[in-house]
């Protein structure tokens, strides 16, 4: 074992002549394999583990009891009604969407720019990924009304129907864009996987795990060839994964944009909302790799200095979505588009003014405290303001979808008001996640370890070469 | 060299594999064997060496190349689709596409096509460079010799290895023994193949074989039933719209003998409501020529139904054309119209009371409050017809020439089926409205026939009887 419990050594100062190490502790190639494989070989995860996987197992439950009544009732049981059609589901719907970007863009696009600390912390986000992706994908599916033939979104020739979908209309898109994110994500996130479930086949010593294991590693053997077919593979996954996750949210925005509804139609849309995503993405990282390295013991991988990174990046996107906010304001009232300008209004000083202040509070001011560094690097700090994010997140999703509440006629007006069976499912999503990224934490490797001992090699080279602090390899 | 198996005559000897502790001396030994001629030699490493291709010598992979064709092929491919069925017509005899046209806006426009040829693209090549990869390292790989070494299982941890393939012209085992410990190798061991891994358990022959069975269940099952007649309901796996629970109009719903469900149908097991005050049934309209059509009984029933042309139509020129058509139609074979009012209605104050009423809602917008034809709809069209910007037929004045002496029962018609680009209202007013408006009609156009102190003495007689030519 080469695991020290030393101090931590503070690696979130960047002193110009020595580079802070991403890994420390003094973890060597078998110390991090031990660290991420123990959690997986405890007899027992710890007792918090079962409290909450109980927990989020009930939500779940409840969460399936809830599709069926809506699948045998109709989607009347929901609050959706003129003139807000789209109601909750939607909001959680792009609520989703949005938290899954930060696991793409930490895996593909932090990949292709050469950000190293990105490997202690990229299976966990890739992860949440998947998991909140199902969480979205679920909302509209179950929407469509007969959810039996959900397959006619696709164009898939059948006698029996002699239709096809619309390709010009923006849903049609948004399944396309969906369907082809979850399931390049997956690939992604399993093909990173292959090599790490190669060493939890080879340490397993129980039959089954041995077999689980071994099937899906594919009978990896380390070979130098297939590391140098699985790094162009990888590379390029990535180079795929960057435009895709980057055209995700704006074909989400495009569900509202392209509509010609004031408020909506507005080209600002789409990189406001992929700004968001990644805002709202990375305060759920955060939210779940705090107490995920606290329970099991992997600080010395996900370092305070990953936090930190993590946090300053919701800084600077929160400061991209407040920029956004105001600046349709100035657009709204600039088009002299008095329609526009009465949408805008509406949101803010509406019947649902409390949501928009709620809105704009977490995001656009609860961020500004990392510019304290004491608030950037502490760990409490850090789950309190991204739990503050995500509330204004979804509450963001709220006020674009809610204020539809007063439309051209005044006639029909009115204010929305969800049932129970809508705030049951957002809770029930939430079970759902928290379901399966427990499930992860204990079965999968949660640290990308080969890529980690990729990123130790490189510490140690730029160590030899007196770039990095040698305090993280000994 | 502590095999799990120890036979050794069922062996096969597959290579020679050293171990190193680090990557520094892997990839030095990689070299240094490159140089000693060797070639068919492979290095397994926990995580991937950067140098050890150049070392090894391992050719650049075209796996980039592959992606790139499977990428434009879905490119055509999401192309092509979205042109196949939404803008093209009957190109293929089955499953064939149809011209989508949506608000006016070409079948087939790019930028509307961008997003989801992008998205086949990246699937398509997303999918290419996962099994490209996994199918150019011959994954996945069920049984390969070196997994039966435990040694070997460190290869995942933090232990480095390199091989050397019994099948390269170089290879001699105990000289490859030696240089390994020279250039640093912790240990070194022969790989054998055990051939009796070949043999599969029995349990799986058995389970392969079940399952091959029961797969032709399903077949057997579905040619079965395409050989034979079959009387019953239709199966729909998918209930569709096409075969929905619903019961036509002016039925008895089915759950009319056992009172029971109220959730499903009308409160009293109907399959429709009675009509509501204010719509007009038009289904039970026939026998009464008289009273439903203006046309005298017996005559020959010439029906004057001219399809009304649409009101406010963009191409003036049809709608001429179609005015002067209609014209010499009607005069060419009128039919024999009713020139009274039928008995059913009642010739009183009340029903003209009630035709004015009628009248000034529905006609007076293009006829005018006074029948000049000078309503405002009339007035903006005209307005609108004369800086160009669409085309429009005056109303007619009520006391035209060629209406002011026409007899009831084809001002009736007029309403009902309506005139050249005039609509009809057969569906919005009543047939006893209709003559009541018809009556209304008859007591203006008298203002314009007689003097005014005969109207005034006439209508507070409240005879109306004559009101026909
Ligand atoms: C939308 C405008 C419009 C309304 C409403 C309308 N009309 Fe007309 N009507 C016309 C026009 C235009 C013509 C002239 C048609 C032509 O000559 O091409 C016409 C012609 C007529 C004629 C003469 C038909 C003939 O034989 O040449 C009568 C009678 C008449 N309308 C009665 C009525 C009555 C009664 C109503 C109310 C139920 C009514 N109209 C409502 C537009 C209207």
């Amino acid at each position: 074992m080469a695991i020290t419990v030393d101090n931590l050594t503070n690696n979130t100062f960047e002193d110009p002549s020595r580079r802070a190490p991403l890994i420390t502790g003094g973890l060597d190639n078998e110390g991090v394999t031990e660290v991420v494989a123990d959690l997986a070989e405890a007899p027992s995860p710890p007792r918090i583990w079962w409290v909450l996987l109980a927990v989020s197992a009930a939500l779940t439950t409840m969460l399936g009891g809830l599709i069926l009544l809506l699948i045998f009732k109709g989607v009347g049981v929901w609050g959706n009604n003129n003139p807000v059609y789209w109601g909750w589901p939607i909001v959680n719907f792009v609520f989703w969407v949005g938290i899954g970007h930060a696991g793409t863009l930490i895996s593909a696009i932090l990949f292709l720019f050469r950000q190293h600390w990105r490997t202690s912390i990229n299976r966990a986000a890739e992860a949440m990924t998947i998991f909140a992706v199902v969480c979205a994908g679920m909302f509209p599916g179950i929407h469509i009304g007969r959810v039996w033939v959900f397959y006619w979104l696709f164009p898939i020739p059948s006698e029996h129907l002699a239709m096809w979908p619309n390709f010009r209309s923006p849903l049609l898109w948004d399944v396309f864009a969906v369907s082809t994110y979850f399931t390049v994500s997956l690939l992604f996130w399993y093909m990173g996987m292959v090599p790490d479930l190669a060493t939890f086949r080879d340490r397993s010593t129980s039959k089954i795990k041995k077999f689980m294991y071994g099937l899906f590693s594919l009978g990896w053997s380390g070979s130098a060839r297939h590391w140098h077919r699985y790094e162009v593979a990888y590379t390029i996954l990535a180079a795929l994964a960057t435009p895709l996750v980057l055209s995700v949210h704006t074909i989400v925005s495009f569900d509202f944009a392209v509509s010609i509804i004031p408020g909506w139609h507005t080209t600002i849309f789409p990189p406001y909302f992929v700004a968001g995503a990644i805002f709202s993405g990375f305060a759920m990282v955060v939210t779940l790799l705090v107490p995920m390295r606290a329970l099991f013991n992997l600080k010395h991988v996900i370092t305070v200095r990953h936090i930190e990174n993590m946090n300053k990046i919701i800084m600077v996107t929160g400061m991209m979505v407040g920029l956004a906010y105001t600046i349709e304001f100035f657009i709204a009232w600039y088009s002299s588009n008095p329609f526009e300008l009465f949408a805008f209004q509406n949101r803010a000083f509406g019947p649902f003014w409390w949501a928009y202040l709620a809105m704009f509070t977490c995001n656009v001011f609860v961020p500004q405290l990392f510019w304290f560094k004491k608030i950037r690097t502490s760990m409490i700090m850090s789950v309190i303001v991204g739990i503050g994010v995500n509330i204004g997140m979804w509450f963001e999703r709220f006020v674009i979808v809610m204020t539809l509440n007063r439309g051209f006629l005044p006639s029909s007006w009115s204010y929305f008001r969800p049932t129970w069976v809508d705030i049951g499912m957002f809770v029930g999503s939430f079970g759902l996640f928290m379901f399966l990224f427990l499930l992860f934490c204990r079965f999968l490797p949660v640290i990308a370890i080969s890529e980690v001992k990729g990123t130790l090699a490189f510490q140690k080279h730029m160590a030899l070469a007196g770039g990095y602090s040698e305090d993280g390899d000994h | 060299m502590n095999n799990e198996v120890d036979n050794r005559e069922q062996k096969k000897l597959v290579g020679v594999l050293g171990q190193f502790d680090d990557a520094h001396t892997l990839v030095h030994a990689c070299e240094a064997l490159r140089d000693s001629g060797v070639k068919k030699m492979d290095a397994y490493t926990p995580y991937p060496v950067h140098g050890i291709e150049k070392a090894i010598g391992i050719p650049r992979t075209i796996l980039p190349w592959i992606v790139l064709s499977i990428a434009a092929g879905g490119l055509c491919i999401g192309l092509g689709m979205q042109w196949y069925t939404n803008a093209t017509t009957q190109l293929l005899p089955f499953w064939s596409g149809y011209e989508f046209r949506i608000s006016g806006k070409p079948m087939f426009s790019l930028p509307a096509n961008i997003p989801v040829t992008f998205e086949v693209i990246v699937l398509s090549s997303a999918f290419a460079s996962f099994f490209g990869m996994l199918v150019l390292n011959g994954l996945p790989k069920l049984a390969n010799p070196l997994h039966r070494i435990p040694r070997f299982k460190r290869v995942t941890n933090d232990k480095f290895f390199l091989m050397v393939d019994v099948g390269d012209d170089k290879f001699d085992a105990s000289q490859l023994r030696n240089n390994f410990s020279d250039w640093g190798a912790t240990d070194v061991e022969e790989v054998f193949q055990d051939q009796t891994d070949w043999k599969l358990p029995a349990f799986l022959k058995t389970f392969a074989v079940l399952a091959l069975v029961l797969m032709l269940v399903p077949p057997a099952l579905i040619f079965r039933a395409r050989g034979m007649t079959y009387t019953g309901t239709r199966l729909h796996v998918v209930p569709d719209m096409d075969w929905q629970v619903k019961f036509k109009t002016q039925t008895e719903g089915p759950l009319a003998n056992n009172n029971t469900t109220t959730e499903f149908f009308f409160q009293d097991i109907r399959a429709q409501f009675d009509d509501l005050p204010g719509t007009v049934s038009r289904s039970d309209q026939s026998g009464d020529s008289e009273f439903f059509k203006g046309i005298r009984t017996g005559s020959d029933l010439h029906s004057s139904h001219t399809t009304p042309a649409v009101l406010a139509s963009n191409q003036e020129e049809t709608a001429q054309e179609e005015t002067t058509a209609t014209t010499e139609a009607t005069a060419a074979d009128e039919p024999d119209w009713v020139t009274t009012i039928p008995s059913q209605v009642k010739v009183d104050r009340d029903t003209v009371l009630r035709g004015q009423r009628q009248y000034n809602i529905y006609c007076a917008v293009c006829h005018g409050y006074s029948g000049e034809g000078n309503g405002l709809a009339n007035n903006r069209a005209v307005a609108l017809s004369t800086s160009g910007e669409s085309a429009w037929t005056e109303a007619k004045s009520l006391y035209d020439p060629t209406v002011i002496d026409q007899p009831v029962g084809r001002i009736y018609d007029t309403i009902t089926n309506g005139r050249s680009t005039m609509g009809p209202y057969a569906t919005r007013i009543k047939p006893e409205d209709r003559w009541a408006i018809v009556l209304y009609v008859k007591a203006l156009q008298k203002t314009r026939k007689t003097a005014v102190s005969k109207t005034t003495e006439d209508n507070s007689a409240g005879d109306k009887k004559d009101s026909g030519k």
